[in-house]
């Protein structure tokens, strides 16, 4: 295979929690780990592992103490993540990463249409391309159409889960971060989110997720990890690994 | 005792006449006169004693009159076109008798013509000079109370303000009504007031053969336009400057229409305002064809050219469009490096002694060695185009002192500021002058305040504000103004219905979206928000924030966001710095921030932030 869209080496991450009594909390103790494109690489384990906050050290949404994080972008050398500036890095989340919390964070008093498009915007469509691939995504999460111009707030869990999901894979970013992306949703829209997510690979999307159930895993991943206390406890190919895991 | 009469007889009606003016009075009002020749347009301040008339009858001018005047010379005084009031004719006699010179009521004869109201309708020729009598010497007295901004806005040409009150008398009548004091431009540089004559005069000044001088007792301000300078009424491109006219009307004694008319009292009809014209007319001893040549009939108002008629016409002003990024451009539209605030005395003249021992670490923003508050220190940042930078802090972190040292309000202490629009980001923005600074503001750095009336003229339309902020950026097409404040309030969500509504009667939340449509009035690059919401109510903050949120992101702008309120950085915001004591303690991705804090104040603000 060809060189990791994504390629994190030795990641640490501590909090320090100055309002309590500044105790340290450690999160991640050394974490190394691939992603290719098409690759889909599930993280498991129990909750309080580091699944979460390796995503959001990749996200830099949590600042990573030491450590690398490379993603290769489309043009030249991999990026260190790590070190970027922030600006470079706020540029860079737009356009080359989907990140799909459990919880969504839409703008306030913006509506379903509004969000998916300004992702596709930020990903560098123009604002007719955008609406139309927003359009296009949120048809796809069978999300029905009288509630796109509805505030975010007013939807329900699973409606907002799949707003989420239509902004993070629309106009499809070159590394997918998913966090519990299916939590909420009921069967039948569980399985248009699965089929959408596994399309996914097709377009040669890097896909780093955390599942709460085996299922997804089973039907997505392609390598499965297994964290513990912020570190990798096992890996390997998702068929061995989800007969451990289950 | 003795009598009135015992008193009078002792009078020497023969004697020569005491002169009025001292001579040491005489030299300073001429050089007054010279200076204001010397600088047409100008109002030069001069110093003399009282005259025997009341200020505000015509002191002024009587000063400047005594002053020119000679023993060969003829004067004639006119009060409001008449040479034969008894103000005017107090004046003459006055005038003759203390100077031993002739008088006249002939335009003809005089040498030194002193006028109230009127420039006479005979022409004026290089043999002349008149004087006029001037009650509000202070153009942009009626749009500017304070003395000392007035004498500034002159100095740098700031004259948006006088044009704001041109539009507004537009926006409100349709037409120019300003009678007399009609504003001119002299010589392309100083505005000038044309007080007391009528617009009909005013064309008279315009590369005029004679020399005027106007004078202003109660201010003690002279003033001048020398022959042969170019005097421009302000008006609009598009809005030709009109002299005063009623259809059909003509003089009843002479039958002149071509002069200025004014009504004839309880009888009806007019009559000519300048009563020797009248009388030589009737008497066929004036020169009727070439009066008619002088009269300002090209002027006379055309209600098909006025604004309301012409509203849908002409093409419009094509949006501004910046220069290409040169190649060796920064990539941020604005830098701020070390800048630093020190309320109060610096020890020993040296600011980093003074600032030793302030700040987080020692838990205090005020100076061990000398007391000063130290309100912001070593606070850099820069803002690309497209970007959003929020500033957070609790009062009195230092937030809105930095913003006011960028846009020059307060004087920085330390440190630097740059504009990649300004000398290709290579010069230092807080060493320009005072003059220059105020300049950026009008197309390169614009602010929103907290305050809308800090913003705002509330006495002005919503449209005259954003007329205010057009003009100072060379705008002066009124249709161009009215099209470009009606695309701006539409955008910020005013009703169209309101644009001509004084920004007084408006709420809150509107003021503040009046004042967002001012701030990107000239499309500047960077834009300046001093808590943009705060003070709002909740759902009025939020739509106004909803506003905001939507003009960034439509355009290219680098925006600097200063708020105490975490859902406003977050709204608005990519990255963010944080202060505490007058420090920036961390800075990062706003969303980082927000779930990562590191820095106690940070972890702290972030706690009180979740309700």
């Amino acid at each position: 295979m060809n060189q990791p869209v994504l390629s994190i080496r030795d990641l640490r991450k501590s909090f320090t929690l100055h309002t309590i009594d500044g105790r340290t909390v450690n999160s991640l103790r050394g974490v190394d780990l691939d992603v290719h494109a098409g690759e889909h690489v599930a993280l498991a384990g129990a909750s309080g592992a580091g699944k979460s906050s390796l995503l959001r050290c990749v996200h830099r949404t949590y600042l990573p103490d030491s450590g690398s994080v490379r993603l290769r972008t489309d043009v030249g050398e991999p990026v260190e993540l790590t070190g970027l500036d922030d600006r470079s890095m706020a540029r860079l989340r737009g356009r080359q990463f989907g990140y799909v919390s459990q919880f969504l964070s839409a703008p306030p008093r913006t509506g379903p249409l509004q969000v998916v498009a300004s992702a596709a915007r930020r990903r560098g469509l123009d604002q007719a391309a955008a609406t139309e691939a927003a359009t296009e995504a949120l048809r796809r999460l069978n999300l029905e159409k009288a509630l796109w111009d509805v505030d975010c707030s007013l939807l329900s869990g699973g409606e907002r889960q799949r707003v989420n999901l239509a902004a993070g894979t629309v106009c499809p970013p070159r590394l997918l971060l998913l966090d519990e992306p299916f939590s909420a949703l009921d069967p039948a829209n569980r399985a248009a989110a699965v089929e959408l997510v596994a399309s996914l690979a097709g377009d040669g999307v890097a896909v780093l997720a955390v599942f709460h159930d085996l299922d997804a895993i089973r039907r997505l991943a392609s390598w499965v990890v297994l964290l513990a206390d912020g570190r990798i406890a096992r890996e390997g190919a998702a068929a061995t690994m989800v007969e451990e895991l289950g | 005792m003795s009598t009135t009469t015992e008193l009078l007889a002792e009078l020497d009606t023969e004697a020569a006449p005491a002169g009025l003016l001292d001579e040491g009075a005489k030299r300073e009002i001429r050089r007054a006169a010279l200076t204001a020749v010397c600088v047409p347009g100008y109002q030069v301040p001069f110093g003399s004693r009282e005259m025997p008339v009341a200020r505000g009858w015509g002191s002024g001018g009587l000063q400047v009159t005594l002053a020119v005047i000679g023993e060969d010379d003829t004067v004639k005084v006119i009060d409001q076109g008449d040479d034969a009031g008894v103000n005017a004719t107090n004046l003459r006699r006055m005038i003759a008798g203390s100077t031993g010179c002739a008088e006249s009521a002939d335009t003809r004869d005089a040498t030194v013509v002193q006028t109230r109201h009127r420039v006479p309708e005979e022409a004026m020729t290089a043999e002349h000079v008149l004087v006029y009598q001037v009650p509000v010497p202070e153009p942009l007295r009626g749009v500017q109370k304070s003395v000392a901004e007035c004498g500034r806005m002159h100095a740098e040409a700031d004259y948006s303000a006088m044009w704001v009150s041109l539009y507004e008398d537009l926006v409100r009548n349709g037409m120019i009504t300003r009678t007399t004091g009609y504003p001119v431009l002299v010589a392309g540089r100083y505005v000038m007031a044309t007080t007391p004559i009528p617009r009909w005069d005013v064309p008279r000044l315009h590369h005029s053969e004679q020399l005027n001088l106007f004078g202003a007792g109660r201010e003690k301000r002279i003033y001048a336009v020398p022959p042969h300078t170019e005097v421009t009424p302000l008006a609009f491109d598009d809005v030709p400057f009109e002299v005063e006219h009623a259809p059909g009307a003509r003089c009843r004694l002479c039958g002149s229409d071509d002069v200025f008319l004014v009504e004839a009292g309880t009888r009806g009809g007019y009559l000519c305002s300048d009563t020797e014209w009248c009388a030589r007319v009737r008497a066929g001893d004036a020169d009727v064809d070439a009066h008619r040549d002088r009269a300002p009939l090209r002027l006379l108002p055309d209600p098909a050219r006025r604004a309301r008629a012409t509203a849908a016409a002409g093409t419009p002003r094509p949006h501004r469009v910046r220069p290409p990024r040169a190649e060796d451009a920064p990539e941020w539209a604005l830098r701020v490096d070390g800048l630093g605030k020190v309320f109060g005395p610096l020890a020993g003249g040296d600011a980093n002694a003074t600032v030793t021992g302030t700040g987080p670490e020692h838990a205090t923003a005020i100076s061990p060695a000398t007391g000063a508050i130290v309100a912001a220190w070593d606070v850099s940042f820069d803002v690309a185009p497209g970007e959003a930078l929020g500033v957070i802090g609790e009062s009195g972190s230092g937030k809105s002192t930095v913003l006011a040292c960028i846009i020059g309000d307060e004087l920085a202490t330390a440190g630097e500021v740059r504009l990649a629009e300004v000398g290709g980001g290579r010069t230092e923005v807080l060493a320009l002058p005072a003059s220059a600074r105020r300049l950026l503001r009008v197309d390169t750095m614009a602010v929103v305040h907290q305050n809308p009336a800090v913003g705002l003229d509330l006495r002005v339309s919503a449209g005259g504000n954003i007329a205010e902020r057009l003009t100072a950026a060379g705008w002066r097409g009124y249709h161009d103004i009215r099209r470009r404040a009606a695309e701006l309030l539409d955008r910020v969500e005013i009703p169209l219905s309101r644009m001509d509504d004084a920004v007084r009667t408006f709420s809150g939340g509107m003021r503040q979206r009046v004042q967002i449509a001012k701030a990107l009035a000239t499309d500047p690059p960077v834009v300046l928000l001093d808590e943009p919401t705060t003070g709002l109510d909740a759902s009025v903050a939020a739509g106004v924030l909803d506003l905001l949120r939507g003009v960034l992101a439509e355009r290219d702008v680098a925006a600097v966001v200063v708020s105490h309120d975490f859902s406003v950085i977050e709204a608005l915001t990519d990255r963010t710095v944080v202060m505490q004591l007058g420090r920036v303690v961390e800075a990062g991705l706003t969303d980082q921030l927000f779930h990562d804090p590191h820095h106690p104040y940070s972890q702290r603000l972030v706690a009180a932030a979740r309700r």
